[in-house]
This record gives C-alpha cells, structure tokens and sequence, in this order.
C-alpha cells in the first residue's frame, strides 16, 4: 500500500462504522436474548474466525491509522 | 421441517408480523415467532445477520424480547410446551421492557499498543522476558483504569438509572468500553447527543452509538 494516500478521517470512519459496531452485534445476537432452550443449539460455525476475523480487519485499520497519511 | 426462534411477542400481538413469514406459536400470554430451519443447515455470519434483520422488523412492529441465536425445536407442539414452562415470566419481561429498546455504546481506542504475538521477537534472557511481561501487565492495568473513568464519565453524562445500564471494560483488545442502555424511543436523540458531545471530548477513543435495537442485553434467560 506504500504510496496510496490514505486519509486519516477515512480510516476512522471505517473503523468507527464498520468493525467494532459489527462485533459488539455478533456479541449480542450470540450472548444476549431470550433463551428457550430447544431440542438443538446451532452451533454457528466459525464464531471464533468471525470474532478473529473482524479483530484482525480492525487491528489492520488501526496499523494503518498509526502510519497517517503517509501510507 | 424444524423451528428457529427468532423472538417472543405478546399473544395478542401475533398478527402484526403474518407478514414476515415467520411461524407463530401462541400460549395464553406469550408467543413464540419462529422460522422454518433445516436443522441440517450450517450456521455462520450471514445466518446470524439475518436473525438481526428479522428480530428486528419484528422489534420496529411490536415490543418484543429478542431470542439468542440458535434455538431449534423439532415443532411448533415443541415449542409451544417450551413456552408454556416460562410463559408467565416472558410477559413479564415484555411489559418491562417490550416497549424499551436498546442502544450500544462502544467506545474503541484510536491506538492499538499492545503488540500481536506475531510481531513480538524473542526474548534474550530470562529476564527480558520476564521484563516485558511486567510492562504489558502494567499498560493493560493503565488501559483498565482508563476505562473505569470513561464509564464514570459515560454514566455521568447519560444520567440514566442504573438498572437500564449494562457495561464491560476491555471486553477485547480494541474495545475500552462496551456499554448497553435500555432507553424510550423518545429518549433516543437526546442520549445521541450527549454520547456525541462526550465523545468529543475523550481524545483516546472512537465512540461509536448504535441502535436502537431489540433488548438483547435486557432479556433475562433462563
């Protein structure tokens, strides 16, 4: 990405709008409501990549954000 | 063909969400609104987004409790004998908080310093190890500390009663702050507003306000 102007307002945005809101939903849709328990508990597969994986995008984010705009 | 629980509403509150397409299953009081599920179907992100969407159409007709994600029952007589066993505690909780929605507060740092495993070089000795240990134990306190204050702040500036407040610090490495507020409809702008001008004020963060959604956090389990 050397060269590629990047501007540090953009990449707050995304930061800000994309990958922690996300998270926190996952959390709550996996963590939080009402239980019934049913005969079967979906296991959703992946929860860890999900979580891993949005951490990641997001540490991504904030790496490039610590470069500036000069990246 | 199986059910998935998508959330439960007020029996007599069943028929607004016929078009939805969703399966209701009614008690006296309380009822259970489903999907139709292949129980040999594989679950992921889109699956749990979707569950969103649909909790949430039924959220913007009528008060309801979000189910968690996952619950499949063989049947409707399944779920009907499910929901009678804590029907009378369901319409309880949607009378405190049906007509409530929840709002998420996140507060993430603008700077990551702690370094992934994958970016740390060996230690020389013993100690050096030993060493960084102490000094990554030490930012995470500091990191801990300066969350507990962004809650005080945040609780300060929301002026909301403690019961309608749920919070995490440090949940995740990214994360100083995750905060649940159970708030009216009417009271919505009021609280974007304050979470905004106290946002600008708190430069180490991003603060982030979503919602309003379903009371996840609220509903109690069993």
């Amino acid at each position: 990405m050397a060269g590629v102007p990047l501007r540090r307002d953009v990449v707050t945005e995304q930061a800000a709008t994309l990958d922690v809101p996300l998270v926190e939903l996952v959390d709550r849709l996996l963590n939080r409501g009402v239980v019934l328990t049913g005969e079967v508990t979906i296991s959703v597969a992946g929860v860890d990549l999900i979580y891993l994986g949005l951490s990641v995008v997001l540490s991504g984010v904030d790496t490039i954000r610590q470069h500036g705009a000069d990246i | 063909m199986s059910l998935l629980l998508r959330a439960i509403v007020a029996a007599e509150d069943v028929g607004a969400a016929v078009d939805l397409g969703l399966r209701s299953v009614s008690g006296t009081r309380a009822a259970g609104l489903a999907s139709a599920w292949d129980t040999g179907r594989a679950a992921g992100e889109a699956e749990l987004l979707d569950h969103h969407r649909v909790v949430q159409a039924v959220f913007e007709r009528v008060p309801c409790l979000p189910a968690r994600f996952g619950s499949v029952f063989a049947d409707e007589e399944a779920l009907r004998a499910r929901l009678a066993l804590r029907e009378a505690d369901l319409a309880a909780q949607l009378i405190r908080l049906g007509h409530r929605c929840e709002l998420a507060i996140t507060c993430a740092w603008r700077e990551q310093d702690a370094p992934t495993r994958a970016t740390i070089a060996p230690a020389r000795s013993g100690r050096a190890y030993l060493e960084r240990g102490l000094t990554q134990l030490r930012g995470e306190r500091a990191r801990e500390r300066r969350a507990e204050a962004i809650v005080a702040r945040l609780l300060s500036e929301l002026a909301i009663e403690p019961a309608c407040i749920r919070h995490r610090i440090c949940p995740r490495p990214a994360v100083a702050v995750s905060m649940s507020a159970l708030v009216t409809r009417d009271a919505i702008d009021e609280l974007r507003s304050r979470v905004a001008r106290l946002g600008a004020q708190l430069p180490d963060v991003t603060t982030v306000m979503q919602g309003p959604w379903a009371p996840y956090t609220f509903a109690v389990s069993e």
